[in-house]
């Protein structure tokens, strides 16, 4: 009867809003027809958030890719029904949601379930569980009893990059296949693999795993800061500084070897071994000075 | 001083002496407490070598051990490396056959220091190979004191890292010189200490992969010769038949990828030195090329084929740079962490910044043994970088090329230059006595800088037998905390022998080794699901807890506690990793998010979550706590949590089928025992028959059945009163 008109008739209509985006924008309005008010035979599940420049919410923007992987990955599944939708509440278009809920941080995940009131376990903690959109469908899953899997898409920036490397390389010894002498120099070889072993020791690795900011900025005081306070964590400037650091000391060993050793004129020479312990002495200093201010309790200068 | 005699006699002196320095600098533990073993890794092994000099050798490689993973047992022989234990028994053996009676823990203690001045040896005979007798000199002493080796060797450290350094070394030295001299003999000694890596320590699988790999650079490089060709066939066949004599190794090298590079390279080799045979013969200059170009390339393909058709394993995994583990065990250790500029600093100090000048002179004055250090040095300081616990085959490397650039520097601004073989033709040539002198100065200066760090480092953060904690108190004085050992020798003193203590797999090798009583888990970790199955007793409430307790034939549970204290290393810290554990087992009982509040914090003070509240840890933990006072200023509240630095939420509580067995001094080590079941289980009120109090025979009953009844009626009816 009229009832039933009107649930196809919502049903026809989130339907139809899904088919054009996977997450449906709501405002106070929507909010209220299509999730608060009956009759109502899907379950939807909503993020709140805000989004807007001037709030500078970077969780929400962080949060919100991964709900729209999580949708998208919903829509083009093959258990797709019309029983399960995707909503988001920004808080500058529904404010009004947000006061009748009571919400006072976002973003927040809600589900609201086709039969009854929502329940505590249909607020998704977020602290907890981290907005990992794995996560969300792990707890979609438990709410919905509906599976969906993650299909992220594909990230064609490794391959790809790979490719014009190779490219690069094979047309460098096209280009210069009857003059592969550059292989024989031992200089390019050493240069690369003290290359190598320098960005090794500097930490990189760690940088690559554990992503860390580049300097840290003190929010009260404004200074910049580019060492890590504490000897458990570093920053990508300090990995810089200390693989310069490295890199002067070498160098400094090589200069004093090769000033004893060169056939050049003697002035030259003295330059050059001067050089060569002074940066020895000096960037090592600077080094123990670093080690010393992140390892509190390092009794040497 | 052109005589040799003079020149041995100091090289011997400067050698004892590097060897006498890495002995000494790594007893501090030794002297500061009593002669231990650390840690609990050393424990498992300690208690094998005690087996092994007790039973006999055929005893230990067939020990089926019934005392731990109860009632699962483990099969020792077959799962450990048995170089470590086999050695500590032959050096007992050998010294209580010349009746200098050795107790076999004394020998387990100082076993890894005496190899560390073997170790020292090695890295001489190594460099020397490789560059010049000074450079192996200075090699030498900086590995017997370098941070990043010691951390795995001092005294008391019984484990295989000790010993497996010093067979690396040896290894490699007996592989340069056959490289150099292309002599079946030092081959087959490579192998035969090649034999020796393997059964020491798992990673051999390193050397089985620098080793071909070195062969190919070499090859590559078009340096191929005789030598090689017989260096390499001899060391593979021979090595893989020796290194499948270990029952752990077993029938790995043919299987797993990490074996398959060697086996490529060697058919490489075989394909390449037939192709130079051939050439001999025939003319045909430009096929061959061509040839050996598809060969390598067929081979390359191979290679890359079989790493993706085997794509597992913790190697794979290195080298593919996946440093984050799905599996929370092996997450949750903390040496599986990348490694910090910190750590390379903090472990190798100068030798860090002057290896690569070290490198660059090898690079550049390059030869066969040359590639090898190379490569060497490359690899270790890639894998180091991904995982802490690497750092330790990276530091004879760096021992090794730092000694090169000193040795460099060192040989042309040290001494006079009139009293040199070629001194140079004119006067002015050479840059002067002056600089010379200071730029020694200076560089010796470096050098003791070095040694003072490195004893520093030592002292402070390796010397920590882990068993016993020390703290120091405003003047100086040392207060001792020994409640490990006074817990486990009271499970030793007072429970029956076959009796079964649960703890968390951390305690696991120390309580069989101290405490000898059968455990459940330990830290071989090689059953998660029995682990979980722990896990889960220690985070549900006390009756699901004791039913899993009752399955499993639990006698005592010991938990360790630092409230009193502040010892943050205890079990309500590591508590979510035992429910993560747990959760990844039983995902439908054990849910970490009940041990949260609704904000997401983890609180053990009134606001925490009631699940956590109830647990069986917290209970275990905070028995009794709630009535302690602790020293710390009269305003604390009595129950205060020294490590959570909060009061806890729970303080009157109750067991019903645990009670209370010990707790050491200072409250670090729990052990409770558990309580049988009861004969009869008592009803609740509800749930009894009231019964008349009036005695009730029927005559039609036997006065027995009356008899026994009126007993029924009497028991309730004292009961009700």
């Amino acid at each position: 009867s009229s009832v039933l008109t009107l649930l196809s008739e919502k049903v026809t209509q989130m339907m139809e809003w899904a088919s054009k985006r996977s997450v449906i924008r709501m405002n106070g309005d929507k909010f209220r027809r299509f999730v608060k008010a009956p009759p109502r035979n899907y379950s939807v599940l909503i993020m709140f958030t805000a989004l807007q420049p001037q709030r500078q919410c970077g969780v929400c923007r962080q949060a919100d890719e991964e709900f729209q992987v999580l949708a998208n990955s919903w829509r083009y599944s093959s258990a797709f029904t019309n029983k399960v939708f995707f909503a988001s509440v920004d808080f500058d278009e529904g404010s009004d949601v947000f006061q009748m809920l009571n919400m006072n941080s976002a973003p927040t995940f809600l589900h609201f379930p086709s039969k009854g009131k929502p329940r505590k376990s249909d607020t998704y903690e977020l602290q907890v569980r981290g907005f990992a959109a794995e996560q969300l469908a792990r707890w979609v899953a438990d709410r919905t009893d509906v599976q969906i899997r993650i299909i992220r898409p594909p990230n064609y920036a490794g391959p790809l990059l790979l490719g014009f490397l190779l490219a690069a390389i094979g047309g460098l010894a096209y280009l210069r296949r009857h003059n592969l002498e550059f292989l024989f120099n031992k200089s390019v070889w050493a240069f690369s693999a003290l290359c190598f072993v320098l960005i090794m020791t500097s930490g990189q690795m760690w940088n690559h795993i554990r992503g860390p900011p580049y300097a840290h900025k003190n929010p009260s005081t404004g200074q910049v800061s580019y060492i890590h306070g504490s000897s458990q964590a570093q920053f990508v400037a300090e990995t810089h500084i200390v693989l310069l650091f490295n890199a002067a000391v070498t160098m400094g060993m090589v200069l004093l070897c090769e000033a004893a050793t060169s056939d050049m004129d003697i002035g030259k020479r003295k330059i050059m071994c001067v050089a060569g312990i002074g940066l020895v002495m000096l960037f090592f200093s600077w080094l123990l000075s670093i080690f010393r201010a992140k390892y509190h309790g390092y009794p040497y200068r | 001083m052109k005589q040799p005699g003079w020149q041995s006699l100091l090289s011997f002196s400067i050698l004892f002496l590097a060897c006498l320095a890495g002995f000494s600098s790594r007893l501090f533990a030794v002297i500061r407490f009593e002669s231990i073993i650390h840690e609990f890794d050393p424990w498992f092994n300690y208690r094998s070598t005690h087996h092994l000099t007790t039973n006999g050798f055929y005893e230990f490689l067939n020990w089926f051990d019934e005392r731990a993973w109860y009632p699962l047992g483990r099969i020792v022989g077959g799962t450990v490396y048995p170089g470590l234990m086999v050695t500590a028994g032959l050096i007992h053996y050998v010294l209580n056959l010349l009746h200098i009676t050795v107790h076999i823990r004394d020998v387990c203690v100082f076993l890894a220091p005496v190899f560390s001045g073997l170790t020292a040896i090695s890295t001489f005979l190594l460099t020397r190979e490789l560059w010049n007798q000074g450079a192996g000199l200075l090699a030498a002493c900086f590995i017997a004191i370098v941070p990043g080796y010691i951390s795995r060797s001092v005294a008391g450290s019984f484990d295989n890292e000790g010993i497996a350094i010093f067979a690396l070394q040896f290894t490699y030295y007996l592989w340069v010189k056959s490289v150099k001299t292309g002599s079946v003999f030092w081959t087959i000694g490579c192998c035969l200490s090649y034999f020796y890596m393997v059964s020491a320590w798992g990673g051999y699988v390193f050397i089985i992969n620098l080793i071909p790999l070195h062969v190919f650079v070499l090859l590559l490089m078009q340096r191929y010769s005789r030598r090689v060709y017989i260096a390499y066939s001899t060391f593979y066949i021979v090595g893989l038949v020796l290194s499948m004599q270990i029952p752990f190794v077993g029938f790995q090298p043919i299987r797993t990828s990490e074996h398959m590079a060697a086996a490529g390279v060697f058919a490489l080799l075989q394909a390449y030195a037939f192709l130079q045979y051939l050439k001999d013969r025939l003319t045909r200059q430009e096929f061959q090329t061509l040839f050996f170009l598809g060969v390598s390339l067929a081979a390359g393909m191979v290679f890359l084929t079989v790493i993706y058709l085997t794509y597992t394993g913790l190697y794979v995994r290195l080298l593919t740079c996946y440093a984050k583990i799905h599996i929370p065990i092996i997450a949750s250790v903390s040496e599986h962490q990348p490694t910090t500029w910190v750590s390379f600093f903090f472990d190798l100090h100068i030798l860090v910044c002057t290896f690569p000048a070290g490198l660059w002179f090898c690079i550049k004055n390059i030869n066969d043994e040359r590639v090898f250090v190379a490569l060497y040095a490359i690899s270790a300081v890639y894998f180091a970088g991904v995982m802490v616990r690497l750092m330790l085959t990276l530091t004879p490397v760096v021992c090794m090329l730092s000694a090169v650039a000193f040795s460099s520097v060192f040989e042309h601004y040290m001494g006079d230059d009139t009293k040199r073989e070629k001194p140079p033709e004119k006067a002015e040539e050479g840059l002067g006595p002056n600089i010379k002198s200071i730029v020694t100065m200076l560089m010796l200066m470096l050098l003791m800088m070095f040694a003072v760090h490195c004893t520093w480092v030592t002292s402070n953060a390796y010397s920590s037998p882990s068993v016993v904690l020390a703290s120091y108190n405003h003047d100086g004085t040392r207060n001792i905390l020994d409640d490990f050992r006074e817990a486990y020798y009271w499970l030793r003193q007072n429970t029956d022998e076959h009796a079964r203590v649960m703890s968390w797999w951390d305690y696991g090798y120390q309580i069989a080794g101290m405490a000898n009583r059968t455990t459940l888990v330990d830290n071989n970790t090689w059953n998660n699901s029995h682990i979980a199955l722990v896990g889960k007793a220690m985070s549900s409430n006390e009756s699901a807890a004791y039913q899993i307790m009752r399955s499993l034939d639990v006698d005592y549970v010991l938990i360790i506690f630092g409230g009193v204290i502040g010892y943050s290393g205890d079990d309500i810290n590591k508590f979510l990793w035992m429910v993560r554990i747990a959760e990844g087992e039983h995902p439908k009982d054990i849910r970490e998010s009940d041990y949260f509040t609704p904000q997401g914090e983890f609180r053990v003070d009134k606001a925490g979550s009631p699940t956590l509240l109830n647990c069986l840890m917290y209970k275990m933990s905070y028995y009794r706590f709630g009535e302690m006072q602790v020293r710390r200023g009269a305003l604390t509240p009595p129950g205060f949590d020294r490590t959570r630095n909060a009061e806890i939420g729970n303080k009157d509580i109750k067991f019903k089928h645990l009670e209370e067995a010990f707790t050491s001094e200072h409250w670090l080590v729990r052990i409770y025992k558990v309580k049988k079941l009861d004969n009869r289980e008592p009803l609740d009120h509800k749930l009894r028959s009231v019964v008349p109090k009036q005695k009730y025979t029927s005559k039609k009953v036997p006065l027995m059945l009356g008899g026994e009844f009126a007993l029924q009626v009497w028991r309730d009816s004292f009961r009700f009163s």
